[in-house]
């Protein structure tokens, strides 16, 4: 008679070996990560004030256009143009460009800031759906709206470059708010080594919570809800972390769709944002490894944690999933469309650490815990796995997390110290240990329903319900 | 097993014990940051009183009685306001307090960061021993931006090596940054013949032999226009560039036979060049080759053609209304959406 049971317990056997491989494998990774991006922070101390840069900068700083695609942008659109006028850059024009916004976006603008319609010349180096006008303000001269018909955000993206005149451009999303000193933070390795950097990200933050007037962050304070707490150790951890270490070794895959500095000749050459892509900024960036690495020219593409950029993190269960199912089908998206580049020797760092960190965190990653979560018990109650086992694997898996967010929180707190009070960062440690229970489970349960998503081909984006920062804190 | 578990609790504990003591190192630094506010305050205040009473003494007394770090990061952004006397005095008080002795030594033992910024304040101290530590850390220092920012200190206080020297020092890699544009705008006009033997240096990286002759352009004028309408004609495209840009400014009597010959090279940067130098120089003799230009396989040279053409007036302009209205071309929808740039009718 067969043995079902050998049967059950060699299976149970092989999926608890890979679920502890997969796990393994991140462990490695985020290990790896820290120690690589502890040591990018010691070798590249940030400059603290930004009087010294424009002072040491300002003179040979390259001029730059920020692309802003506004799409249903009506609540904030205004409020972040006015921010983005008043950067502090020697050099830059605001492209806005209104992707066929259903409400009173365009109309928002033209009131503000009194546009009218303007004449451009400009090089139609990449397709997109027709632009029904340009328009210009007699308030100031580095202010261009474009208005088109709505095509996505990529295809908003790519009208925004080409009618841009600088080389270098400015992706930024149109709720968000940058810094003052963020264009001339960023613009550094582009001086430092102009002919090698073709892409720079800079770090996103979580502006819940904080005070912000006339399109500026005044004071920072932290979100008051906990959802949006969750998101902000978990910004730091990607940021901070992982970016900063995956940049050291010239080997990062995304650069930030909502602030990221690209070279504009390079950007063309490779086609521009691919249209329709859910991760679009991830797509782009390995289209430009791609690029440089078949062309065989030395480049750069850098992460440097200074330059800031906040944003409005989704307050509700709901918003947060579309979110973050979105981003887990962007991600698979990519890995599959460049799947030809995995683990390719002509591809070097890139297939293989590159593409082997999105296949271990990404692709693998959310099916393996959550495999785990579901099976691991499942194991014990048919008494596959001893009681001993299943709660001293549990505990390490439990630590390691909050061992792994709280040394981001070192990071941060060793090097930029931008949570101003003692306070923040005690509230912060809190919420790095409890975000591992319940949180991170149900973020994978997100990322796995994106993985199910991806393979029935669902392409929507999911409605981004926004308050508008300015009514974040007043 | 157990060591599964014994691994679980080091972890907890290592977490936690590091968050607790940055947490403590945090409340210190808040109360020290208040009392660092204050002193600052303090300081600026002395600060502007010495520019009214010019009590050397008083100043000396309050720049003594706060810490050196704070002494120097708020001394540093106010001289930078100052001119003239009153920079001289508030600057030798500074000295009398022996401040660059610290900026000196944050310029051997801080981060790089902070050796950056060191050098920069060596350069707006000029004390006596501030060229020994900027040379020695031109020598020395690991970092690029390091031996690139001190170089540019040391063109400040007059005691920069040779051009040559300097940027062996500065080395290879560092020679790719725009920081250099920098330094090269700093030369006192006598030793401008330095850049021009470093452009002419086949040898040299053509990022640096370019950004020499930016600045002999911007501040040297036309008594190097001969050599630039020589290195119109270089092998690199960034060269030859760079000199149609000089060219541009100065303007020389072979220019409009350089701009024509250039409108011809073979890389698109020197081509929008020559055709950006021919509108800054008013010439409208060159409407030709400027037409020509009109259908160039770049967006940016044909361009550059057309507002050259807009450039030069009426006759520019009727030859562009000419093109705009023949038949269906590359040249005609470049002279459309020239004639047609600005505000809509």
């Amino acid at each position: 008679m067969f043995d079902w049971s050998r049967e059950v317990v060699l299976a149970a056997t092989v999926l608890s070996w890979f679920i502890i491989g997969a796990g393994l494998a991140q462990t490695a990774v985020y290990l790896l990560q820290l120690i690589i991006a502890a040591y990018a922070l010691s070798k590249r101390p940030p400059v603290a004030r930004s009087a010294l840069l424009w002072h040491r900068y300002g003179d040979v700083a390259p001029p730059i256009a920020l692309l802003v695609p506004a799409y249903n942008e009506e609540v904030n659109v205004v409020e972040s143009v006015h921010s983005m006028l008043a950067l502090e850059y020697p050099n830059f024009e605001v492209i806005v460009i209104n992707d066929g916004s259903k409400d009173q976006t365009l109309q928002s603008l033209i009131d503000a800031f009194r546009l009218v319609k303007f004449h451009r010349p400009y090089e139609e180096a990449l397709a997109h759906k027709p632009i029904r006008g340009l328009y210009s303000s007699p308030m100031t001269e580095r202010l261009f709206v474009v208005d088109k018909e709505n095509g996505g955000k990529a295809d908003a993206q790519n009208a925004g470059l080409n009618v841009c005149r600088a080389p270098l451009f400015c992706v930024i999303d149109g709720d968000s708010i940058l810094e003052p000193d963020a264009l001339m933070r960023a613009a550094q390795p582009f001086i430092d080594d102009p002919e090698r950097t073709i892409a720079v990200g800079g770090t996103i933050r979580i502006a819940n919570g904080s005070r912000v007037e006339a399109g500026r962050v005044r004071e920072i304070h932290l979100p008051g809800r906990l959802l949006a707490l969750f998101q902000v150790v978990e910004y730091l951890r990607a940021f901070l972390m992982a970016r900063l270490a995956w940049s050291r070794i010239n080997t990062l895959m995304l650069v930030s769709g909502a602030f990221g500095v690209f070279r504009r000749a390079e950007v063309v050459a490779v086609g521009g944002f691919t249209k329709g892509s859910m991760g679009e900024d991830m797509d782009l960036v390995i289209k430009l490894h791609r690029h440089m690495r078949d062309a065989q020219r030395k480049y750069r593409i850098q992460f440097i944690p200074e330059p800031v950029c906040w944003t409005e993190a989704p307050e509700t269960l709901s918003v947060l999933a579309r979110q973050r199912t979105r981003w887990q089908r962007g991600a698979l998206e990519c890995f599959f469309r460049y799947r030809s580049m995995l683990f390719n020797p002509r591809y070097g760092r890139v297939g293989f650490l590159g593409f082997g960190h999105i296949l271990v965190v990404d692709v693998l990653g959310p099916v393996a815990e959550v495999l785990g979560y579901v099976l691991i018990p499942a194991f014990w109650l048919l008494g596959i796995l001893s009681t001993e086992y299943l709660l001293a694997f549990t505990s390490l898996t439990f630590t390691y997390g909050v061992c792994v967010s709280v040394c981001s929180l070192v990071l941060e707190e060793a090097e930029l110290q931008r949570f101003p009070r003692a306070r923040d960062l005690a509230l912060l440690t809190v919420v790095a240990v409890i975000e591992n229970f319940g949180y991170r489970q149900l973020n994978n349960f997100w990322r796995v329903k994106g993985w199910w998503q991806y393979l029935r081909g669902n392409q929507g984006w999911g409605e981004m319900t926004r308050t508008g920062l300015t009514g974040v804190k007043k | 097993m157990w060591y599964i578990w014994d691994l679980s609790i080091v972890l907890s504990a290592l977490s936690l014990t590091i968050m607790l003591v940055l947490i403590v190192r945090r409340v210190l630094q808040e109360r020290r940051g208040v009392a660092e506010a204050d002193q600052r305050r303090f300081l600026l205040t002395a600060l502007i009183a010495f520019t009214e009473n010019r009590d050397r003494e008083a100043l000396k007394a309050a720049l003594l009685s706060v810490p050196a770090s704070v002494a120097i990061d708020a001394g540093f952004e106010f001289i930078s306001l100052l001119r003239g006397e009153e920079h001289e005095d508030v600057v030798a008080a500074f000295n009398e307090c022996g401040l660059p002795t610290l900026v000196a030594r944050q310029l051997e033992r801080g981060n790089g960061a902070e050796r950056v910024h060191a050098a920069e304040m060596l350069a707006a101290l000029r004390s006596e021993n501030a060229v020994v530590s900027l040379l020695s850390a031109l020598d020395r220092d690991r970092s690029r931006e390091v031996r690139i920012a001190v170089a540019i200190a040391l063109c400040d206080v007059g005691a920069l090596p040779p051009l040559g020297i300097a940027l062996r020092k500065i080395g290879v890699a560092g020679q790719r940054s725009r920081r250099l544009i920098e330094l090269f705008r700093r030369f006192p006009p006598k030793r401008f013949e330095e850049l021009e033997d470093h452009a002419r240096r086949q040898d040299a990286v053509p990022f640096t032999r370019a950004a020499a002759i930016d600045a002999l352009a911007r501040s040297g004028g036309f008594r190097f226009a001969d050599f630039f309408a020589r290195a119109a004609g270089d092998p690199s495209p960034e060269v030859a560039a760079a000199a149609l840009r000089a060219l541009g400014l100065t303007g020389h009597a072979n220019a409009p036979a350089i701009l024509v010959q250039a409108m011809g090279n073979g890389d698109w940067d020197v081509r929008a060049d020559a055709a950006n130098a021919a509108s800054r120089l008013g010439l409208s003799d060159l409407a030709a080759p400027l037409v020509r230009l009109l259908d160039d396989e770049a967006w940016t040279v044909r361009y550059a053609a057309a507002n050259a053409l807009r450039s030069f007036g009426q006759p520019g302009e009727r030859i562009l209304r000419e093109i705009a209205a023949s038949e269906v071309s590359r040249s005609q929808r470049t002279a459309s959406l020239i004639l047609a740039e600005g505000p809509a009718a």
